[in-house]
């Protein structure tokens, strides 16, 4: 198992906005994360990274518990991330955001430089190597920040609505991006609050809702679950859909 | 418990109110826009000379100097909100501690230079002579100083926590984004929390005044008394500015008592650093 | 012409200057801004790469000063030999400082910063050892060439020359080294480089203790030419606001951005102090004042930042493909 959450949960004050949530993942395995905004997806996914410490619960990478490790601490250990509101490093280069991340396994610049380039080449953006990562627009700081995660060379890499603001072609790039990154033999974990690209992507899904896991299973199933239907469409669609599936044995 | 020690005490409380006072100011905009005025203890010099002119003008005590005090600082508040804070606490960190702390040296340095580096003082009965209560003596300046100082730091906190304006400016303090999705209008809040706070140091230093000394550089000393009585009070809190400004107000006068004179302000600022190693996120903080 | 071209020229003529300007006046006006580009260009490690703002950078130039007068009082050491005893202490006090608050918000530190300076100042002012508020004084007359007392500027300005050097190389190295690059980023986004395993306490406390350690040096310096230092020169908070001005003006978290600062701070001080003399004094540090202001305000990352941004933008940028051939 390279990582494991064990019943976490995290409340801020009297609000509990994840409740016992438990994953695990094997290596080379697709994670995919959904549920509507403010159902806990992000407060899970940063317990995950080390930005938040769980309330309980436990945190399990590669058979080491890092519940209580510092996102640094946890980066050293193969995790890497990208961030829903992407966090680049606004006055440097592209190429030196990349930067950053490789000097986690060299010290050398020049290596950390070639590190870089290759990273930038595998993400599309060696044309754009010197620009200020502030010019960019949001499409280019999210495949920058996954760049820069990569550039970490980590065993697991977590993703957090690495999609949003996207249009539908970049959509279909970024989907054809993670599918390249995956063939490399990367574990992932990604959260979506887009079914479609769940769907096209994900072996094993778990739909948050309100902090809880109401669902977990291949897309397919979960998509026919009339609890997640409710959680997403209202109730009055799920009933139509539980008809529409009536006869379904899902 | 002998007298005298009972009347240190009771001054060093006097004098914590006023502390209190003045960085409950400091303590308001930091919470609410995450920025530090280093200009804050300038501010309350400035008052503190308010006041002097007020007496040396028009023979006036700290009735006449806080209205104008208080008047004219709020509006020093405001000018330097809308002309220098509102530009600098989005830009580079650097920008933000120079943007004030140019602004500290500006008015230290220009009283200076209007007014000299002499130490001056109000005449000792300005406000009333010394009491005498059941054989504890206590001057009617800081009696009256600390009084109105508790008074209005409580003000200031009921105001904060049971009026629409203060719960518009704690929503601004919360997510500006969210507040002006609202209806609030961040900029307005912050500007308002500005001139309030800024009017409070007006009418600490008319308070103060009566009782210490003034000098250009008085605002350096005020201003870590700031710091520690709001570290020490848990950021934001302005509970926690009183309770820290009082305790900080005893502690010196004690240990100005105990030790010597000299040795108050070097007592203080060994705890600011205690404070921060051994607890940052205040007395009143969680763990 | 390309950089390294420029480069040598101003070396060149920063090298000549004193055997051009040979009054005393200018050769001392030289030295000194020398002496506080070194402790501008220490300042920027700390306060520019790291982007932490010290206010009370005194308290190192103050050890080092110190240091050295009160081994000469009271061991006969020569002034400059305590080197590595105001070196220890700044670094002592900058992980006094540093430890605890480097991992808050960033005020905290700065706020620590002014108040550590002011109780040094407040200590060193009742320590009879540490001359009290007379202050210390270095050899009356030099014993051997070691004391580094000479009537002359010339030769401190050659010496000051060489440590600023000394500072600049390896603030250079640094800037181009893992540790640059981590400081940098950590001054944009701290919880991105963190998420990149960036530990980024450790990096800055590194940054601080540097800067302290080098900023002791200037220290040192100052004490062995002007031969004395009392609370208020070395331990002021005017001194403090030099160094920070310094940097800032010219350009923080650039290169040579300090010693752009201290060229045209210096001259203007010490112009000011001639024609105004003691009313002087006050009116300088107005005058400071507002423009740190006004930096802050409008160009917060200097003057330099501001010349190169000029230059950079008159000719075309160089394309993805030279930069990535150059790499
Ligand atoms: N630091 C916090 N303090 C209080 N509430 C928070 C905090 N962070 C998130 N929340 C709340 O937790 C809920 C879940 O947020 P989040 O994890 O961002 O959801 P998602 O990523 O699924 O959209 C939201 O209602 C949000 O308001
Ligand atoms: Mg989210």
């Amino acid at each position: 198992m390279l990582l494991e959450a064990i019943d976490v949960t995290k409340t801020f004050g009297a609000l509990t906005v994840v409740n016992t949530v438990s994953v695990s993942l094997n290596k080379g395995d697709i994670l995919g994360l959904i549920g509507p905004n403010g159902a806990g997806k992000s407060t899970f996914f940063n317990c995950l990274t080390g930005d938040l410490m769980p309330t309980s619960g436990r945190v399990i990478l590669n058979g080491e518990d890092v519940s209580m490790m510092t996102p640094e601490q946890r980066a050293v250990r193969g995790l890497a991330r990208s961030f829903q509101v992407p966090q680049t490093f606004e006055t440097m280069s592209v190429l030196e955001n990349v930067m950053i991340g490789a000097f986690l396994r060299t010290s050398d610049p020049a290596r950390a430089r070639r590190r870089a380039y290759e990273v930038l080449d595998l993400v599309g953006l060696v044309d754009v190597a010197s620009a200020v990562a502030g010019s960019l627009g949001t499409p280019g700081r999210k495949r920058l920040e996954i760049a820069r995660a990569l550039a970490t060379d980590p065993e697991i890499l977590l993703l957090d609505e690495a999609m949003a603001g996207l249009t539908a072609t970049e959509v279909r790039q970024a989907i054809e991006l993670v599918r390249k990154i995956h063939q490399t033999g990367m574990t992932l974990v990604i959260v979506e609050h887009i079914m479609e690209v769940i769907i096209s992507l994900a072996q094993q899904v778990i739909v948050f809702h309100q902090g809880h896991q109401i669902a977990r299973g291949t897309p397919q199933e979960v998509t026919r679950d009339p609890a997640v239907v409710t959680a997403y469409l209202g109730k009055r669609a799920a009933a139509n859909a539980a008809r529409g599936f009536a006869g379904d044995p899902a | 418990m002998s007298m005298s020690l009972l009347q240190v005490l009771i001054g060093g409380l006097m004098l914590g109110a006023v502390y209190a006072l003045f960085s409950s100011g400091l303590t308001l905009i930091w919470g609410m826009m995450n920025v530090v005025n280093f200009a804050h203890g300038d501010f309350v010099m400035i008052a503190m000379y308010v006041a002097f002119m007020v007496w040396k003008l028009f023979g006036g005590g700290p009735f006449m100097a806080m209205p104008i005090a208080a008047m004219l600082l709020a509006t020093l508040g405001i000018i330097a909100y809308f002309s220098l804070v509102r530009h600098v606490m989005k830009g580079p960190m650097l920008a933000q501690i120079l943007g004030t702390f140019g602004l500290a040296l500006l008015l230290r340095y220009g009283m200076f230079w209007t007014f000299g580096a002499n130490f001056q003082s109000l005449p000792e009965n300005l406000v009333g002579g010394t009491y005498d209560l059941w054989g504890i003596r206590i001057q009617a300046s800081r009696l009256l100083a600390g009084t109105l100082a508790i008074v209005l730091t409580i003000a200031l906190h009921l105001m904060l926590t049971r009026t629409s304006l203060g719960s518009k400016m704690l929503a601004v303090a919360e997510d500006s984004t969210a507040a002006q999705l609202m209806g609030i209008r961040p900029d307005r809040m912050q500007a308002i929390a500005w001139g309030l706070a800024a009017g409070l140091t007006g009418i600490a230093g008319a308070l103060i005044a009566t009782f210490f000394y003034i000098s250009p550089t008085v605002g350096e000393t005020l201003a870590i008394i700031a710091f520690v009585t709001v570290s020490l009070g848990g950021f934001g809190s302005i509970t926690g500015a009183l309770v820290a400004g009082l305790l900080i107000g005893v502690i010196e006068s004690l240990s100005g008592y105990l030790i010597g004179a000299v040795y108050k302000d070097i007592v203080v600022y060994t705890i600011f650093i205690a404070v921060l190693w051994f607890r940052p996120q205040g007395l009143m903080g969680k763990n | 012409m390309k950089r390294s071209v420029w480069l040598l020229l101003i070396l060149a003529l920063v090298i000549v200057y004193p055997l051009l300007f040979t009054t005393p006046f200018l050769q001392r006006l030289g030295a000194l801004v020398l002496l506080y580009a070194i402790a501008a260009s220490a300042w920027n490690i700390v306060g520019g790469y790291a982007g932490q703002v010290s206010v009370g950078h005194v308290v190192f130039f103050g050890c080092g000063a110190y240091a050295s007068m009160a081994f000469f009082t009271h061991f006969g050491w020569p002034p400059i030999a305590a080197v590595p005893v105001g070196m220890a202490a700044s670094v002592g006090i900058a992980a006094l400082i540093g430890v605890p608050t480097l991992r808050l918000s960033g005020h905290y530190f700065s706020m620590a910063t002014i108040a550590v300076a002011e109780l040094a100042r407040l200590i060193v002012t009742n320590v009879e050892a540490l001359g009290a508020a007379v202050g210390l004084s270095g050899p009356v007359m030099p014993r051997t060439v070691f004391d580094l007392s000479f009537t002359s500027a010339l030769p401190y300005y050659y010496l000051f020359l060489a440590v600023l050097l000394v500072v600049l190389g390896l603030t250079y190295w640094m800037e181009n080294s893992r540790i640059g690059f981590y400081l940098r980023a950590i001054k944009d986004n701290e919880r991105a480089a963190r998420s990149l395993g960036v530990q980024a306490g450790r990096y800055k406390l590194y940054a601080y203790m540097i800067s302290a350690g080098l900023t002791s040096v200037a220290g040192t310096l100052y004490a062995t030419m002007y031969g004395f230092i009392d609370p208020e020169s070395g331990l002021g908070i005017l001194t403090s606001v030099k160094i920070l001005i310094m940097a800032a003006l010219g350009g923080a978290g650039l290169l040579f951005g300090p010693l752009v600062g201290a060229a045209i701070l210096v001259p203007l001080e010490e112009i000011s102090n001639n024609l105004l003399g003691g009313k002087g004094a006050g009116l300088t540090f107005v005058v400071y004042g507002a423009i740190i202001m006004i930096i802050a305000r409008f160009y917060p990352s200097g003057l330099l930042k501001l010349l190169l941004d000029r230059m950079a933008a008159a000719k075309p940028a160089p394309s993805d493909k030279q930069v990535r051939d150059v790499a």
